[in-house]
Formats: C-alpha cells, sequence, structure tokens
C-alpha cells in the first residue's frame, strides 16, 4: 500500500460564467500550482494570443514533413494492389533489386491497421507468409530507389503472383449469407477499435461480426412497455475519408546509434512506442520529429505500414528514406471513418420522459473492426432503460479509423433527429423537450444562448415557407468524453540569461498548443508568450499526449503550469536572500521578480537568472488525477467526470426545385472548461462544423461494386466543403469552472464535429416538413424524399 | 508522367504541320493494349493533358506547345458584327471580356463559372471546348472502357450518377465544357486550320458527334488540325443570352446540370427565335428542339416557360442513378427562359 | 476593324524556340522567381511545384492533391494565381512568378500575411500558403473586395480544418487598412 501523498485544501472558480460562478473546495496534491482564477482575472490564459507559428505558416517557412530533405535521402512508394482481393501467392523482387537506382526493397509480412484473421499463419505455398490484399490499394511491398522516378520505374518491376478472389464492396451485399468472405476466418481485433470493443471473443458469421452489446441498463422490454409514445426509425450514414491536406507522409532515417524519424503524426511519444517495439529497439534510441503538420483529424494517431516499410528501406539501405503518399493513395489507404446502419427506437411518456431506448447498429470500417455508434444514444438523455446491439460488417474496402468524434458522429445523427421526432410527436418544443430529458446544466445553458443568438423564437412549423426557397432552423447536441492522457509530461527550463523554454513530444496538428502552452507559462511566471521559446514535436522531450480524442489541452496544459510553478518557487529559494526577504513573499509579474511586502524589493528576471549556479535549472512535470477524481482510469488516460458538450443551431435554405441546400447561417455554442485562447478555440469549432457541414452534405465514399476501385480517390469528385458553402459560423463558449486541475481546461475538438450533421439534418426537415435519415443529404436524396423524381427512372 | 519531347510552335501552321494525332487518338487501344506511345499532340493551356498524363492515360512522345503563338490569343469584333474569339484565350478572358458580356452574357456566365480562378487564368477557351469527359471510368486508367477502345461502358449498371440523360448510345459521358453548352446556344461555329494552312468552318453543334457516330471521340476534328478561333455571329439586337449551371457544391464542382438559354424576342415580346440548351446532360451540348418550338411565335409568360421546360426533357432516358437531373434541369430551364426574358 | 485586343500587356520576349525539339532529358531552364533570375535543369515533363519544392528548394509552395484540384500550389505567373503542380516549368518561359517566399519583403510581413495571423486565418497551415497567394492576389486587382469577391477568389481552394471563415475576415481586414 503507497503511502498517500501530502494533500491540501483549495477553492476553485466553479460554475459557468454569466450564469454563476461560486466555489467549490478540492483536495489538490501538494505540489500542485495553486487554483487560477477565473479568465476575467488573468493577464495571458484566455486571450486570443496570435498564434506563435503562424507567421511561419504564412510565410511558407513553416517545415512539413513532406518538405524534408535530408542528404543522401532515398525517395521510396508502396507497391500495392490491384486487385480487391487476392491471394498473394508469390512475390519476385529480384529485378527491382538489381535495378542499379534502386537501394532497398522490402515485402510487407505483417500488416498493421487492418483485423487479423484468427488463422493468420496460413502458408499459400509461398513458404513465406504473405498476407493477402484485401482491397485495391492494399499495401504490398515497398522501393526505396535514388530519386522519384526511378522508385516508379522500380514498382514495376516487382512480379506479384496473385490468385485473384471474388470480393464484396458494399456493405449491404457484404452481409448476405452467399456473399464473398472478406476474411478466410474470424477475426481476432484490430488497432484502433473506435466505440465498440473489438477484441476478444465475437462471433463471426462470413462477414458479419457481433453482436457487441454495451451500455445496456434496466429492463428495455418493460421500459418499451411503459412508453405511451414510440418513435423507431432507420438511418444510414456514409463512409467518410479524412482528406488531410498533407497526405500521410514519413522520412525515416536508420543510423547505427538508433533510428530518427519526421512524421506526419497526431503522436510522437506513441510511435516512438510502437517502432520502437516493431524493430526491437530500446525507446531512447528511437527519435519520432514533426514540426508543422498538415492535418490528422484522427488518421495519423499510429505508424502505419507506409512508416514501418520506410524505416526497414532504411536500415537495409543504411540511408534517409523518404516516403510521402499520392492523393489518391491517401483516399484509398489511410483510414476513413466508417459508415453505418442504425435502427433507433425510443420510448417516452407523454411529458416527455424517455422510459426506452434500444438501437440497433451495423457498420463497416472496410477490413478493419469498429464501425460502432458512440455512446451518444446511452449517454446523453437521462432513461433508465437502454439496449443495444453493434455488428461490424467487412468488406474489401480500406481499413477505417477514429475519425473526428468517431461513433458518436454518426450516432448523433441519428440520435438528434430522433429526439426531433419525438418532440412534435409530443407536440413539444425540441429545446423544451431537451430541457426535460437532459441533466447536463452545461448543455441547458448552450440551448439558452444558442437559442437566442440563432433566433429560434422565429422558427415556423415544418414546411410553413411558401414558394421553392423553403428555410428551416434546426438543433441538435454533442457529446464527448473528455479524455485526459495521465501519461503527460514537459519541461519547463529558465537559463542563465532568463531566457525561458518549454520542452515537451506533444505536436501540435493546427490546434496551436504550442501557443497555449507559451500562455500557460507565461502566465505563471508574469512573462508575455513571446518570451517563452515552445519546443515541442520531439521525443526528444518529455513524452507528451497524443493529439487525438481532444484530449491535448486536458493533458499538457497542467503539467506546463505546475512545471512553471515549481520552477518559480525554486527561482524564489534562490533569490529570496538576494532580496533579503522570505521565498513565500515572492511573486512575479512583468518579468520582475517582486516582494509582495515591498515592490522596491525586486529584480528583473534576467537578473535573478544570473544568480542561477548552473547554466540552467529545469523542472519536469506531469499531471495528477483531476481534483474531483475520474470517472473511469484506462492505461495511460482516463475519463473526467464530465462530457465535453455543445448546442448547436443550423439556419438553411433549400431550393425545393433543385435539392440544394445552403447552410446560411450556423450557432456553436461549446464547452472545453476554461477557454484558453478564445480566438484559437473559435477557428477549431468552425473547423468541426465545417466538416460536419461537409459530412451532411457533400462526401461518399462511391466504389464501383464490378471492379471493387474506389471511383472517387481523389479531390475532384470527393467533394470537400469550399469557400462558397461555408456561412457564417457564430461561435459562442461557455467558460465553464470546474476546479479539476491546474489549468481546468479541455478540448474541443470532437464536439465541435459531433452534432454538426444533425442540426442541419433537423433544420432540412423544419424547412420542407419531409425528414432525410441518410447521408449525404445531396440534391438527389432532396428530390427524392420531396417526391419530385419522376417514376420508372 | 511519362518522359516526352518538347517543343514550342511559332504558328498555327508550324503546329499543324508537327505530325499531331489528336488526343483522342492517343488514347485509344485495343483491349489488353497500350496506349499509342508514339503520339504527338498539340497543348493550349495544358490544364486537361496534364490531367491525363499524370493519370497515365495519355503518354505523348513529343508536346508541340501552342501557348504564345501570337494572334490566337485575342478577341476581335469584326466588321460584319461577328466576333472572333482565339483559341488560345484564357477562359478568365472571355469571362472578363466587356464585349462578351454585352453581347454574349450566356458565354460570359458559362466561363466565369468554370472550374476555379486558377484553372480559369490558364485554360483556353480551345482547350477547353476540345477536353476530354470527366466520366470516372473514362479518367481511370484500371477501366478499359469503350471510349478508349475497349468493350464496356461501366457506366451502364454502375455508378451513373453523373452521366447522361439523353442519347447514350454506347456510352454514358456528359459533354465536359460549359462553354460549349453556351456556345451551342449561340450558334457559334470554330475554325479549324490545317497543315496545308486551309481553314474550315463548323457550327459548333455539329462538330461534336454523338457515341454512335464515333464511341472514340467527342469531336470530329483532324489529326494535324488545330482549333485556332471561335467565331460567334452577329446577333439581333434583342437577343439576349444567359447560362446557368448547377453543381453539387457552388464552389469549384463539375455541374450536375447546365442551361444555356438565347431568347431573340420581337415587338410585343413574341419570341422569333430561342436556342435552349442543356450540358451535362448528353455526349454532346443538348439541343432542347421540342422546348424551343414551345416558345417560337409565343411571349414568354410563366406558363410557357414552365411548358417548354417540360418539353425540354422530351426523349430523355435517365440510367439507374441520374434521374434526379430531370426535375433539376426542368427547373433550370424555367428559371433560364424566364430570366433571358426579364434581361 | 475594331480590334479588342486581349494579350496581356507585359513585357516579352519572343518565344525562345529551339530549332527542333528538346527533351526528354533535362534541358536548362531559367526562371524570373521573386524577383532572382534562378537556372535549373529539368525534364520538359515537370511541373513547376516539382521544380518549386525540388531542385529551387521553395518549399512555401505545397503539392495537396497534384490535379489542380484543391490549389494548396498556388503561386503567381505574372500576377496571376495559377495552380504550379498543372504547369509546365518549361512552360513558364521569361513570365515573372511570386511564390509565398516572395510575398512578404524580409521582415516586412504582406498585409494579408499580417492579417492572417492577427485573424488566426490559419490552423494547420498546409493551405494557407495557397490561400495567402490567392487573398493578396485579390486585394493587388481589386483593393475594396466584398465578401462575395472574397469567396470567389478562393473558391478553388480546400482547407479541411476550416479557416474559411477567418480567411474571409483577414482579407477584409487587409483590404480596410488599404494598403493591400
Amino acid at each position: 500500500m503507497s503511502p498517500r501523498k501530502p494533500m491540501r485544501q483549495e477553492k476553485f472558480p466553479f460554475g459557468i460564467a454569466g450564469v454563476s460562478v461560486g466555489e467549490i473546495e478540492r483536495q489538490v496534491p501538494a505540489g500542485e500550482a495553486p487554483p487560477l482564477p477565473t479568465n476575467d482575472r488573468l493577464a495571458v490564459i484566455g486571450k486570443s494570443v496570435p498564434r506563435i507559428n503562424g507567421r511561419a505558416k504564412v510565410t511558407g517557412a513553416a517545415r512539413f514533413t513532406v518538405d524534408i530533405k535530408l542528404p543522401g535521402m532515398l525517395h521510396a512508394r508502396l507497391l500495392r494492389s490491384p486487385h480487391a482481393h487476392a491471394h498473394i501467392v508469390s512475390i519476385d523482387t529480384q529485378a527491382a533489386e538489381r535495378n542499379p537506382d534502386v537501394r532497398a526493397v522490402h515485402v510487407i509480412t505483417d500488416v498493421v491497421g487492418r483485423a487479423i484473421e484468427r488463422d493468420a499463419g496460413t502458408d499459400h505455398g509461398a513458404g513465406v507468409h504473405l498476407p493477402p490484399a484485401l482491397y485495391v490499394g492494399a499495401p504490398i511491398a515497398a522501393v526505396a530507389a535514388i530519386t522519384e522516378e526511378a522508385v516508379d520505374a522500380a514498382l514495376g518491376l516487382i512480379k506479384v503472383d496473385y490468385e485473384v478472389l471474388p470480393f464484396v464492396v458494399d456493405m449491404e451485399d457484404a452481409r448476405k449469407p452467399d456473399a464473398p468472405a472478406v476474411f478466410a476466418s474470424p477475426v481476432i481485433g484490430t488497432g484502433f477499435e473506435g466505440r465498440a470493443p473489438g477484441s476478444g471473443e465475437i462471433a463471426q458469421h462470413g462477414n458479419i461480426r457481433g453482436p457487441v452489446k454495451a451500455g445496456a441498463r434496466g429492463d428495455i422490454d418493460a421500459g418499451f412497455a411503459e412508453a405511451e409514445v414510440v418513435v423507431e426509425e432507420d438511418y444510414r450514414t456514409q463512409v467518410q475519408t479524412h482528406c488531410c491536406m498533407e497526405t500521410h507522409s514519413v522520412v525515416a532515417d536508420w543510423r547505427p546509434d538508433g533510428l530518427t524519424i519526421y512524421l506526419s503524426t497526431q503522436f510522437t511519444a506513441g510511435v516512438r512506442n510502437e517502432l520502437a517495439e516493431a524493430f526491437k529497439l530500446p525507446r531512447n534510441r528511437v527519435r519520432v520529429v514533426v514540426d508543422a503538420m498538415g492535418g490528422g483529424f484522427g488518421s495519423k494517431s499510429s505508424a502505419g505500414n507506409y512508416a514501418r516499410a520506410a524505416v526497414a528501406l532504411s536500415r537495409a539501405a543504411a540511408a534517409p528514406v523518404r516516403l510521402a503518399l499520392d492523393r489518391r493513395e491517401e483516399q484509398l489507404d489511410s483510414g476513413n471513418r466508417p459508415g453505418t446502419f442504425q435502427r433507433l427506437k425510443i420510448g417516452a411518456r407523454k411529458d416527455g420522459r424517455l422510459s426506452a431506448i434500444s438501437l440497433y447498429t451495423y457498420g463497416t470500417a472496410g477490413t478493419a473492426t469498429g464501425a460502432g455508434v458512440g455512446n451518444v444514444a446511452q449517454a446523453m438523455y437521462e432513461c433508465p432503460n437502454f439496449a443495444s446491439e453493434q455488428y461490424d460488417v467487412f468488406i474489401n474496402a480500406g481499413p477505417g479509423c477514429a475519425m473526428r468524434g468517431p461513433g458518436n458522429t454518426p450516432g448523433a445523427f441519428a440520435l438528434e433527429q430522433a429526439i426531433d421526432e419525438l418532440a412534435e410527436k409530443l407536440t413539444i418544443d425540441p429545446l423544451l423537450l431537451r430541457d426535460r430529458i437532459d441533466a447536463s446544466p452545461v448543455r441547458h445553458e448552450e440551448r439558452r444562448r444558442g437559442a437566442e443568438r440563432i433566433g429560434w423564437s422565429g422558427r415556423h412549423a415544418p414546411g410553413a415557407d411558401k414558394g421553392p426557397i423553403k428555410r428551416g432552423i434546426g438543433v441538435a447536441q454533442s457529446l464527448w468524453g473528455a479524455n485526459v492522457q495521465t501519461n503527460a509530461s514537459c519541461e519547463v527550463r529558465l537559463l542563465r540569461d532568463g531566457s525561458v523554454e518549454i520542452l515537451s513530444s506533444v505536436q501540435d496538428i493546427g490546434t496551436g498548443i504550442g501557443t497555449v502552452l507559451a500562455q500557460v507559462v507565461a502566465e505563471e511566471l508574469g512573462l508575455r508568450p513571446q518570451d517563452i521559446t515552445v519546443r515541442i514535436g520531439d521525443t526528444e522531450f518529455p513524452a507528451g499526449p497524443p493529439s487525438y480524442g481532444s484530449r491535448t489541452t486536458a493533458s499538457i496544459t497542467p503539467p506546463a503550469r505546475n512545471a512553471a510553478y515549481r520552477i518559480k518557487q525554486m527561482l524564489f529559494e534562490i533569490v529570496a536572500p538576494h532580496l533579503n526577504v522570505a521565498a513565500e513573499d515572492l511573486l512575479m509579474r512583468g518579468g520582475r521578480i517582486v516582494a509582495r511586502s515591498d515592490a522596491t524589493r525586486s529584480m528583473s528576471l534576467r537578473e535573478a537568472a544570473a544568480t542561477l549556479r548552473t547554466d540552467q535549472i529545469g523542472v519536469l512535470a506531469s499531471r495528477s488525477d483531476d481534483y474531483g477524481g475520474f470517472r473511469r482510469m484506462m492505461t495511460d488516460a482516463a475519463l473526467a467526470q464530465n462530457d465535453l458538450g455543445g448546442v448547436q443551431f443550423a439556419a438553411v435554405a433549400i431550393d425545393t426545385e433543385t435539392g440544394i441546400v445552403r447552410v446560411e447561417r450556423f450557432v456553436a455554442v461549446q464547452d472545453c472548461g476554461r477557454p484558453m485562447n478564445p480566438r484559437q478555440i473559435e477557428s477549431q469549432v468552425q473547423g468541426g462544423v465545417l466538416q460536419g457541414i461537409s459530412y451532411a452534405l457533400f462526401e461518399d465514399r462511391i466504389f464501383d461494386r464490378h471492379t471493387g476501385s474506389m471511383l472517387n480517390a481523389d479531390l475532384e469528385h470527393y467533394k470537400i466543403v469550399g469557400s462558397r458553402e461555408t456561412p457564417d459560423i457564430d461561435v459562442i463558449l461557455l467558460e465553464n469552472y470546474q476546479g479539476e486541475s491546474a489549468t481546468d481546461a479541455y478540448g474541443i475538438a470532437e464536439p465541435a464535429n459531433i452534432a454538426t450533421a444533425p442540426a442541419i439534418a433537423n433544420a432540412v426537415y423544419n424547412a420542407i416538413g419531409v425528414r432525410l435519415r441518410q447521408l449525404p443529404m445531396t440534391p438527389a436524396a432532396v428530390l427524392s424524399a420531396l417526391g419530385r423524381i419522376p417514376r420508372g427512372s | 508522367m511519362q518522359h516526352f519531347e518538347w517543343v514550342s510552335a511559332r504558328s498555327a501552321a508550324e503546329a499543324a504541320n508537327a505530325g499531331t494525332t489528336t488526343v483522342a487518338a492517343a488514347m485509344v487501344a485495343p483491349a489488353g493494349g497500350r496506349v499509342f506511345q508514339n503520339a504527338v499532340i498539340v497543348k493550349a493551356g495544358g490544364i486537361d493533358l496534364l490531367d491525363l498524363m499524370k493519370e497515365g492515360l495519355l503518354q505523348p512522345r513529343r508536346i508541340v506547345n501552342l501557348r504564345g503563338i501570337a494572334g490566337l490569343d485575342r478577341i476581335v469584333e469584326q466588321r460584319d458584327g461577328t466576333l472572333r474569339i482565339g483559341a488560345l484565350v484564357t477562359i478568365a478572358q472571355v469571362a472578363a471580356s466587356p464585349i462578351v458580356r454585352e453581347r454574349y452574357a450566356a458565354l460570359a456566365d458559362a466561363a466565369g463559372s468554370s472550374a476555379s480562378p486558377q484553372i480559369r487564368n490558364v485554360a483556353t477557351l480551345g482547350g477547353n471546348l476540345l477536353q476530354r469527359p470527366r466520366c470516372w471510368y473514362f479518367r481511370s486508367v484500371r477501366h478499359h472502357c469503350a471510349r478508349k477502345g475497349g468493350e464496356t461502358c461501366f457506366a451502364f449498371g454502375g455508378e451513373n450518377q453523373y452521366h447522361a440523360i439523353f442519347d447514350q448510345n454506347g456510352c454514358a459521358i456528359v459533354h465536359p465544357s460549359t462553354a460549349a453548352t453556351a456556345l451551342v446556344a449561340l450558334d457559334a461555329k470554330v475554325v479549324l486550320v490545317n497543315a496545308e494552312g486551309a481553314s474550315r468552318e463548323v457550327a459548333l453543334e455539329n462538330f461534336y458527334l454523338l457515341p454512335d457516330k464515333d464511341i472514340h471521340r467527342e469531336n470530329e476534328l483532324k489529326p494535324g488540325e488545330i482549333l485556332s478561333t471561335v467565331v460567334l455571329p452577329k446577333l439581333s439586337p434583342g437577343a439576349r443570352s444567359l447560362h446557368l449551371k448547377q453543381g453539387e457544391k457552388d464552389s469549384f464542382d463539375w455541374p450536375i446540370a447546365d442551361v444555356a438559354v438565347l431568347l431573340d424576342r420581337g415587338a410585343g415580346g413574341v419570341c422569333r427565335r430561342a436556342s435552349i440548351v442543356l450540358g451535362a446532360a448528353a455526349p454532346v451540348p443538348h439541343r432542347a428542339k421540342a422546348a424551343e418550338a414551345v416558345l417560337i411565335g409565343k411571349s414568354v409568360r410563366d406558363e410557357t416557360a414552365r411548358d417548354a421546360a417540360h418539353a425540354a426533357l422530351t426523349g430523355a432516358a435517365p440510367l439507374t442513378k441520374n434521374a434526379y437531373k430531370l426535375p433539376i434541369f426542368e427547373t433550370l430551364v424555367r428559371r433560364a427562359i424566364l430570366a433571358a426574358a426579364a434581361m | 476593324m475594331l480590334e479588342t485586343s486581349l494579350s496581356m500587356s507585359r513585357a516579352r520576349a519572343e518565344i525562345n524556340t529551339e530549332p527542333g525539339a528538346v527533351g526528354p532529358s533535362a534541358v536548362p531552364l531559367t526562371l524570373r522567381i521573386n524577383g532572382t533570375v534562378r537556372t535549373v535543369a529539368v525534364a520538359p515533363h515537370t511541373t513547376l511545384a516539382e521544380v518549386l519544392r525540388g531542385p529551387l528548394d521553395l518549399t512555401g509552395t505545397k503539392i495537396g492533391c497534384d490535379r489542380g484540384a484543391c490549389s494548396a500550389c498556388t503561386v503567381w505567373l505574372d500576377g496571376l494565381p495559377v495552380a504550379s503542380c498543372m504547369t509546365l516549368a518549361i512552360d513558364v518561359g521569361d513570365r515573372s512568378l511570386t511564390t509565398i517566399e516572395g510575398l512578404s519583403d524580409g521582415d516586412r510581413l504582406h498585409p494579408v500575411q499580417a492579417a492572417f495571423i492577427e485573424h488566426d486565418a490559419v490552423q494547420c497551415g498546409f493551405c494557407t500558403s495557397g490561400m495567402v497567394m490567392s487573398c493578396a492576389a485579390l486585394l493587388a486587382r481589386n483593393p475594396h473586395p466584398t465578401l462575395d469577391d472574397v469567396k470567389a477568389a478562393t473558391g478553388g481552394h480546400l482547407c479541411r480544418c476550416g479557416t474559411y471563415p477567418h480567411v474571409f475576415a483577414a482579407t477584409l481586414a487587409a483590404a480596410k487598412t488599404g494598403r493591400g
């Protein structure tokens, strides 16, 4: 039994600014920085400090992984299967290896990212186990050569003997009993598993794996028996690809003394650990570096096949190897948001109280598991009886992975429309119904503020507008578990010349965490953000958290504050004798150390640092548990007591004669604990909304059933939102003080994305009086729903 | 892209004499065969060519650069009131031209709504008219479709949501040029120059070919010919035209339907002449003759516009996934007629 | 004969044609970039984007799709925004090129660049170079753009992070300062 850590009692601001902020008492570990007041009383935290890497990005100086050039660097590409399903009988790489421009060839024998068959070790007579090619674009081998052109030529020299097999690329076709089997035997789980547990013994029949029954509570049959009103409908959401503007890319540099890998990644420390294990290196001989990073959205969380291949090539060639996916490869094989079918049934009393929710869902993550629909149906609203049954359906397509709000995003599309329908059946205003069944005071306030901003009271009955252009307003909510990476550290250093730096392996994937870290340290040390040097994106620095799961801010800002606080304490001890005061009497303000009791006793930080015995002092800090405790502990991470959320309102205009849906105005009310940098957060929220609009209206991965090919593996026919589809997006940020950590800050990326599509769908219903339960809501879908497409066609 | 030789032509005649093949001819291969490796092709803006080459669909031995040939990049009004637009005039220049905007608004509309500003700054009118289809089977080197010399049109029974609702005849492409939609409505002609320096004029409407005429090419450009000029006729003072484009997205998207209308009305607002052309509807710009007939001799009112719009879909034979285009076309035709009548 | 000439009135030397064809192997090219003259040897099939990012080490210009669909690779050719991935380097001739690196003047940022920072019109930054080039070109030709003008000028750009609202605000603000 470990000794209890010393604790102390502190009071923290508690509540929503503008509603009521009181105080809460917490027990905090002794070494923690003292409570921060609300943002209005802070100098730097909570202010819209300009992004510190903004200048580098607007001048083109920012260095992305695709920009890196190392001396002697080779170029690599992956050989990919042209077939949707094939056994690899043999691979002959001799001609490629003999090519004078080629320096290394690597055959992929272990694939990551997709589900693995239980009987994967089956040898198909080739002597070496070669995994089957399970989708067009599946990676087979890789080549490194001295120029990009030479690589393309060399790929053509690799002879692969494929035994082509039947395939299936349509989810409904894959469910049929006579469908071609994607996997030769049942699978045993995979890397990312979405929200549905994917490992362990789960039944699999043909291409259908499940059921997974999660979150059941109460007695579902009794619950429906009590219901006075029932809503039951089917919903479909499409597969969505991440479309990171910088494709997946890597430069791997294997040297005798260790591996350095430049990777466009969301998790330097995680990749470091992965590659150390995969290549049997000690962790401290693997270094992962990322400077500017061109988007991840969940797809760049681990070391994929392309990165591992690059490392293998670099080792074989004893030279740095660059491998960057082209856009077609990116669309085929860098992950995707699974598509889903959901049958959602909700039972309620006449006054709106829910008595039962049941969810039957299946979805496809291609050749991976994890097509769940998250936990919105079971967690958003109060309901004593809940049951769900989820299935994965395999198809011969690239493996899915997490994408911004995995599970909850498709799940909310169904749930929030169902709640809307329930409200209509009960003739209760949808916001009022939510007031009755949603226990969250935060979302209550979000509804209130958003309703006012969008003009909810002016909302008319569904389909009421005369004329071909019909307008409507809709609302939807998001819920996202507030993940915290407990395994998150950073170091703050003070150098003898007074310069200050913060070091962490955490990576800035576009959210601006570097700026926030500068703000945190600056606030604590009475400096300006520009006085802080931020060194991130490198596993040479203490291991920080991943940038996924909307957890970065919550995970790394408390360590930053604590490290800065402790450095400050150390400095006070050193400086106090010089100023003839007690260390407790000192504070830092305006770049100076000042005695509270006598302001004339002060010195500049530079003068203070000059008294250091050594060139630098440094403090390595991590973060404690949330002061009020976590809801659940996992490995390296935990779930906070309170979920993140948001309420979003869409105002749309439908041209009922062309089927075009335009989002004219949008209001997003979100919470993230203590907002650290409002303008950066606004950027993220707008980004989430725009991705949600894109998901609602335009995006769809189109497969050709006959050839098993993705027909729109590009950015031309795979359509993402552009400037003309961008509405006014009004972002309202709640300051929600909870007294949970040294910064009390949480993330926002995913909550900003989850409610958007259902808000639009509900607005569409309000506009035309017809409900669209399938995504995307294309002109064809709208016209069909309106009965405007001639029969017999 | 594969390697190629490069030469810049100093004149249209020199280009025509360079032993060129049409892009269409260079892209046809028998089933199981490789595309023609020895082709010499001309390049104007290069937008479509670079796309085809990057996809591995076109592998010319040599490119003859037309860009920079003096005299082909001008918009010149003739004494007889016609307007001659050089084939190398960019789409941006067409859209910005005051005389095009004033007299041939449909063309200005179509040019202004094409592609993106970046593409418009480089793509030429000639190249735009000659560009190859956007059908995703056609643009895929993995699908050896009928237009490229194979046996199958994959769109039939496949993913045909963006394909033709008329005249499929063995190939379901839609003609890709919105400028062509407008120019056919405006009765434009194209001038083709050959290696001997002789030129011929062809009505643009006749220049395009339906698949049953020749499935391997969209137009009747001959090898060695250069499209040098687009000629717009003198229109009567009462003529008004416009072009409407509807994409799934408003920013940078191909049309799912586009319509050009030219109305010429005389005394009392009676329609003397009407040209109604549907783009993204058929393998060629589709003249909606039945719709035009509804308007002739009548004033344009809501009812006539509605009837004409309905008639515009006469003969439509949608495929499994593109029937949604019908109500969109009907709407665009009606709106375009009413808008032209209000100009 | 009324002549409405739309040839750009830029100083342009005679097209420097070789007597015969050049290539397919590397050919010396002289390019006027950001006010300086650079010489490279590249094969005719090399795109301008590849030349900029490769031998010229001007990696500020990004390649997002290599098909002209995303506009990340936007540079100016004689002041006009073009997709450098859809431009052959050999086709540039003696037209002047401006890349993102040439927009600022030493430490002095272009007003659009400064406004992008101030209005946080940047997230991951990958589309930013191209976006800045389009917005700066807009202000050069239209010092008083409307929101619709800005949307039109950026209509070819794809930004997955969703910077559009802040891009619009930044560009309109830069115009208001009157120095755009």
